[in-house]
């Protein structure tokens, strides 16, 4: 990791075309690389183990093909390409995977990952639906249960301090995406929604201390940028799940606007919430895995009387950063058989009408070919939004 | 009867007992009576099948409104299509679960109109005075359903009942983590005991309570007991009457007419059984229905399974697992820690055998068990294009299946414990519609693939022979 500054984003542009490629140097050099899906797997307690973690991504340019000769076309997309990358062996340096209780696609399908790939170690985290005390105390005991599995495959207690000092690697990692996203508030951003992507995206195939070490060398590099590569435009938020390919954005931007900001889970779901240093190390990762990272398949009681008032508990963090990046629109990108998401969606729009905020809602099936499809959709919506 | 004449209707279905033809009227009634119970003032919550409530919602006199099975009665009636049109017009993907999309559907116009959309089926889905949502390891849309519904009825409160289960783990044992696990459920449906008692304005009566568990255990044993007649050769009763015979058993748990059911139905059978009478007298296949929802609107085709002298005699979709005293509930006079116990030990049932076989995984030594019990000859499934909860794994599994029942001569050790040859070989089917939209299916294409299945069973069967 000792490029010149002006290496850095040939660097990331390789992590992200060759995604994996450090995770596998590691594996050769000795180490043991754990694989996970979604943003509720706690890191920091893989991390804690002495192994490393990797985020498991898709691609949208490859046929889903292998993969469905044991998993139904009926699952989530993303969920499918995942599976399907994976049983060809792109990710075959892996020695373990751990899966969430994020929803049905994953959950209903860790026996089916578990055999498909033999891997040595796997482990599923049940993650609580619910943020009642009862629930927080529930997924501490299930964390535990997870940090002494994966304790015995590493043949190493996890300690306290081990977890301490995880935790303050991973928020280190979050100040400094949230660094990046400062990048975008001037008009035009000095950052392309594309490049940030997939920053962040490589962000998370590598030990913390290198993305850590990564992300510092990027923002030198961007801070010292005079010129914004974009032209001024409309400013879009995309609100959604996983988006970890960047050809989404891409077309967004390419079809005549910004992509300053966002409720992705590569993205402000998952980057901007820190964790609590103070007090037990695991009541800590159980209140921001469970409550601070803002995903639909978590349920949030109703608060008030009214819709208005439910949706603001809810939505609330889309009208903040619409107004801290001072959003033109959102684009609300779901993928098809996402349930969490999909239930969501009138009350999405509707939030986002009550504030005035113009929204387009795009159901995409997590394939380059369809994303392609989206364009014609998306001009309109600028065109309008002027 | 004007009702059952509108288009698109059909008539009745044939069955093979007199308890499954007994089921259509009994679903009426029972939706009717959520709408004179509404009239009467009492208390209704919206409420999902399996979520180890029902004895409590009763003991609380709290009328259950089961709306998964108001959309299935939709879809049967095959006027689901309105609704779902409804739902996919507010914004709802027609990719979603269509049991919830035809609910939301229904309700966003009953609220519209503030009164039952026109000609609702047996008379609409009353109001609800609250929705009990459940949050369980499995079925997203239970845990977002009734929040979406809440944007069209915001004064209707939600609890949402945790109800989580270990999945199967190599180096985890239940016992490893049983105790919070109860801890968290019971801790969960006190916590609905608490809302309900908030909502109703009045106290829970515990011996109540503990009368109807006690009720439901009785009722769950029976269950399990009469199925188990289904072993006989003819077999007197198949898969399609069991989609209709789920009703008391998810829908009345906890109550004496469900139970009641249940003890006409266990005599017929063996009645039955004693005339020798089967679905169909010549069984020339004995099918296992492995997993899946059916298609509510098309029910007939386990009718066109058994004219090709094919019969189910066991399914795992609407089945008791094994009688409570297998599960190893520990004793305990709380009716809660009860349903706790009853809740992980139908979860975790088969994970002891799947320990015991290498490679192998709960829900295919399920298969197994039934495969083997039940002498089976084939497995088919159904893949509901909306639904991911029931509807994910069961490739897997039956490619898991094909490891252990190979088309090839097998050496195994009989009974008087020697060796002989068999060929084990099980062709099996996967379906492919949806629960309510009959847009998703094909009458002709369906045929033809079970067509093209019982082929092959011939063929098997041809070659078990040689």
């Amino acid at each position: 990791m000792n490029e010149q500054n002006s290496d850095i984003l040939s660097k990331v542009e390789r992590y992200y075309q060759e995604y994996g490629l450090r995770a596998r140097e590691l594996k050769n050099e000795g180490n043991k690389v754990i694989a996970y899906l979604c943003s509720l797997v706690p890191a920091e307690i893989i991390t804690a183990a002495g192994l490393v973690p990797f985020r498991i991504r898709g691609d949208v340019h490859e046929p889903i093909t292998k993969g469905d000769t044991n998993l139904e076309t009926i699952a989530c997309p993303f969920v499918r390409s995942c599976f399907d990358l994976s049983v060809k062996g792109r990710y075959d340096f892996c020695d373990g995977l751990i899966i969430p209780h994020a929803c049905d696609s994953m959950a209903r399908t860790y026996s089916t990952w578990k055999y498909s790939l033999g891997l040595p170690y796997s482990h599923f985290i049940n993650v609580p639906h619910t943020l009642r005390q009862s629930s927080m105390e529930f997924f501490k005991a299930e964390l535990n249960t997870f940090r002494k599995s994966v304790g015995r495959y590493a043949g190493k207690d996890i300690s306290d301090d081990d977890l301490a000092e995880a935790i303050h690697l991973y928020n280190e990692n979050r100040d400094k995406a949230k660094a990046l996203y400062e990048l975008r508030k001037s008009d035009p951003p000095l950052i392309t929604g594309t490049e940030l992507s997939k920053i962040l995206t490589v962000g998370m195939s590598l030990p913390i201390a290198e993305s850590n070490e990564l992300f510092d060398v990027v923002l030198e590099e961007l801070r010292q940028r005079k010129e914004s590569p974009l032209q001024k435009a409309p400013r879009i938020m995309v609100d959604g799940a996983c988006v970890d390919n960047v050809d989404f954005i891409k077309l967004v931007e390419d079809s005549g606007a910004n992509v300053v900001v966002d409720t992705l889970c590569i993205g402000t779901r998952d980057y901007w919430p820190h964790t609590d240093v103070r007090g037990d190390p695991v009541d800590a990762l159980a209140h921001r895995y469970l409550d601070k990272i803002n995903c639909p398949r978590t349920y949030r009681e109703k608060v008030g009387d009214t819709f208005q008032e439910d949706a603001e508990s809810r939505f609330g963090d889309i009208g903040s950063l619409s107004k801290e990046f001072r959003v033109d629109g959102v684009i609300l990108y779901i993928y098809k058989y996402c349930d969490p998401f999909g239930f969501e969606v009138p009350a999405r729009k509707a939030y986002l009408d009550s504030l005035k905020m113009p929204v387009l809602y795009l159901e995409d099936e997590y394939s380059a070919g369809t994303i392609g499809r989206l364009r014609t959709r998306i001009q309109a919506f600028f065109e309008m939004i002027g | 009867m004007a009702e059952e004449q509108k288009k698109g209707e059909r008539k009745k279905r044939r069955t093979a007992t007199e308890a499954a033809s007994s089921i259509g009227p009994m679903v009426k009634e029972s939706i009717g009576g959520t709408i004179r119970a509404k009239q009467e003032g009492k208390k209704l919550a919206y409420s999902f099948i399996v979520c180890s409530y029902d004895e409590i919602i009763r003991a609380m006199d709290v009328v259950p409104v089961w709306t998964e099975n108001y959309a299935g009665v939709c879809g049967a009636k095959r006027d689901a299509e309105r609704f779902l049109e409804r739902a996919e017009s507010l914004g709802f993907s027609r990719s979603l679960c269509t049991y919830a999309l035809c609910g939301l559907g229904f309700d966003q116009w009953r609220e519209e109109l503030g009164e039952m959309p026109p000609d609702a089926p047996w008379g609409g889905q009353a109001r609800p005075d609250m929705m009990l949502s459940s949050g369980q390891i499995l079925c997203d849309p239970r845990n977002k359903w009734y929040q979406a519904a809440q944007q069209y009825m915001p004064d209707v409160p939600i609890y949402d009942v945790a109800l989580p289960y270990p999945l199967y783990e190599d180096d985890i044992e239940v016992a490893d983590v049983a105790d919070y696990y109860i801890k968290y459920i019971v801790e969960e449906l006190r916590g609905l005991v608490i809302f309900l008692e908030k909502q109703t304005g009045k106290k829970m009566d515990w011996d109540r309570l503990s009368e109807l568990v006690d009720l439901g255990e009785k009722t769950w044993n029976l269950i399990w007991e009469t199925y188990e007649l289904r072993r006989a050769v003819p077999t007197p009763m198949g898969t399609g009457d069991a989609m209709n015979t789920m009703v008391p058993m998810v829908f009345m748990l906890g109550t004496q007419e469900g139970y009641d059911f249940y003890v006409g139905l266990n005599k017929e059978l063996k009645e039955k059984i004693a005339r020798k009478e089967g679905v169909i007298q010549d069984e020339k296949y004995r099918l296992l229905w492995g997993g899946g929802l059916p298609s509510w609107f098309a029910l007939t085709d386990f009718n066109y399974f058994n004219s090709k002298g094919a019969v189910f005699p066991v399914e795992t979709t609407y089945r008791m697992i094994e009688p409570i005293y297998k599960l190893n509930i520990p004793e305990t006079n709380d009716p809660i820690e009860r349903l706790a116990w009853r809740w992980l030990g139908y979860w975790t049932y088969w994970y002891d055998k799947a320990k015991k076989r290498p490679g192998s995984e709960p829900d295919v030594e399920r298969l197994i068990q039934y495969i083997e019990d039940y002498k089976i000859d084939g497995v088919v499934m159904h893949e509901a294009f909306s639904c991911r909860t029931w509807h994910l794994g069961l490739i897997w599994q039956l490619n898991q299946l094909k490891k252990i029942y190979k088309p090839i001569p097998i050496l195994i050790l009989g009974k008087d414990e020697k060796k002989k040859v068999e060929k084990r070989e099980l062709p099996s089917l996967i379906l492919e519609s949806d629960i309510i939209d009959i847009s998703s299916y094909s009458e002709v294409d369906t045929r033809n693939r079970i067509d093209a299945f019982i082929e092959t069973l011939e063929s098997v069967a041809k070659n078990k022979g040689t």
